[in-house]
């Protein structure tokens, strides 16, 4: 079994279990099987700020090697970022329907999310709208280098802010405010989700060596060579005609 | 020529461009004035709703419309312009500085002109002193909005969708700024402390032009 392959299985092992897990544990207190969104929400929105953290390191090392590679790490990550903040605001609104009473409200975590995605989704459009890879990795390298100061304001924003969000579960100052197994569960279901990232990242990478390799293809086979309509001489016919 | 010679010759070049199409002037401003009069026709013509929400409408179209006026005709350049001012040994980073200086000098006089528009059309109260108060904060917004969108226009350059790209970058990372705009306005109507808020768009400015400069050059050789 290659690495890869390996990694997908424990991937999608970790993930089954780790849903499994939150079905046998007992119902929350008040919220009862709804705190459950939890063990996907949580991983969601820690694994969006990795992936904009890799984009980060990848857009910086790419100006500063100018090597391809850490622009595809950059581009992979940014784009299963935006896939995991997308799934976080929609299990969020999901979440919020039941236990808010709405869908949506102007709540500063909920926006400033909302905005997070909208700049990512924008660095994942200007990468699409640039055909030339080395274009591309300098504007998107700026551009990735930037966006990450969105990661702080919505990561502390239930901090600085009064908001309805409950401040973050495992990471705030204190003694955790969770019962035992539910504080284990979420950790599986964390190791679970970042397998999972790490094989939609490295996926992700594969497929941009294989658009590259098709582009080189294309590149080559529409480049007609000059002149290729003039057959070349030939030396016995020359002969021949004796000229 | 030096840096701040060439920042001036870019700026003067991108003014003259304007003054010569009055694409910010004669379309774009009264463009944001014909929407400040829609938006009581939508969501009704209240007049203690309007009072309230005239400064926030007034800061969200300066911000729309404002990226209009970053992606003005005048200030792309096209490839064989660029190329001439390159050869011409032009520093990219004094490029940039000059193009968002123009777009900064447009985007206040296009604050100037809306701000008593948006005054009659929604009467939003402010004291005596916020008047000043104002005129202090329009250009802080005016400078972090033409970093932003001069950034986002070399960004995209030569970009087939790039017209269309822009208002989406620029758009959501101008928050801060509309987020401090806004409540600083909003301080100033019901005579509360707005440091904090000025502080805080004045620290956006400067990073936003730390950046924009460092970045410059990076950018200049991905235009070619």
């Amino acid at each position: 079994m290659t690495r890869a392959r390996l990694l997908e299985v424990s991937a999608g092992i970790g993930v089954m279990s780790s849903l499994l897990l939150s079905l046998l544990l007992p119902p929350e207190q008040v919220q009862g099987h709804l705190s459950k969104m939890l063990f996907v929400h949580v991983p969601s929105i820690y694994l969006a700020y990795v992936a904009f953290g890799v984009t980060l390191v990848g857009s910086g090392a790419y100006l500063a090697t100018k090597d391809l590679k850490w622009d595809r790490l950059a581009g992979a990550s940014g784009e299963v970022g935006v896939f995991f903040t997308g799934l976080a605001i929609l299990l969020g609104m999901s979440w919020a329907k039941p236990t808010w009473g709405v869908w949506w409200t102007w709540d500063a975590r909920l926006v400033l999310t909302a905005v997070m995605f909208f700049v990512y989704l924008s660095y994942v459009a200007l990468r699409r709208a640039i055909p030339d890879r080395v274009t591309r990795a300098r504007r998107a390298g700026v551009f990735g280098m930037l966006a990450i100061v969105q990661i702080p304001l919505v990561h502390f924003s239930v901090i600085w802010w009064r908001t309805l969000h409950q401040p973050p579960s495992l990471t705030r100052p204190g003694p955790i405010q969770m019962d035992g197994p539910y504080v284990v569960a979420l950790l599986v279901a964390v190791v679970a989700f970042t397998l999972l990232y790490v094989v939609l990242v490295s996926r992700r990478i594969e497929l941009s060596k294989i658009e590259a390799a098709i582009e080189d293809g294309f590149q080559t086979a529409d480049t007609a060579v000059a002149g290729a309509a003039v057959s070349v001489p030939r030396f016995d016919q020359l002969e021949n005609n004796d000229v | 020529m030096g840096f701040w010679r060439q920042v001036r010759a870019v700026a003067r070049k991108e003014l003259i461009a304007e003054i010569r199409t009055g694409e910010v002037l004669l379309i774009t401003a009264p463009f944001g004035a014909v929407v400040l009069l829609l938006i009581p026709l939508a969501v009704g013509t209240d007049r203690p709703l309007l009072t309230r929400i005239g400064p926030g409408m007034y800061w969200v179209v300066v911000l729309v419309f404002g990226i209009m006026v970053a992606l003005r005709q005048s200030a792309i350049d096209e490839p064989p312009q660029r190329d001439l001012m390159a050869l011409l040994g032009l520093d990219p980073a004094a490029r940039f500085v000059g193009q968002a200086g123009a777009t900064f000098l447009l985007l206040l006089l296009f604050e100037v002109i809306l701000a008593p528009v948006a005054g009659a059309l929604y009467n939003p109260q402010l004291s005596g002193w916020a008047w000043p108060a104002l005129l202090a904060l329009l250009p802080m917004f005016a400078f972090g909005l033409a970093l932003l969108g001069t950034l986002a226009g070399w960004l995209t350059v030569s970009l087939t969708t790039g017209r269309s790209l822009v208002p989406l970058m620029v758009a959501p990372l101008s928050v801060p700024l509309l987020l401090s705009a806004t409540q600083a306005l909003e301080g100033l109507r019901i005579q509360a402390s707005i440091t904090g808020w000025i502080v805080l768009l004045l620290t956006l400015d400067l990073a936003l032009a730390l950046v924009c400069v460092l970045s410059a050059r990076p950018l200049e050789e991905a235009a070619r």
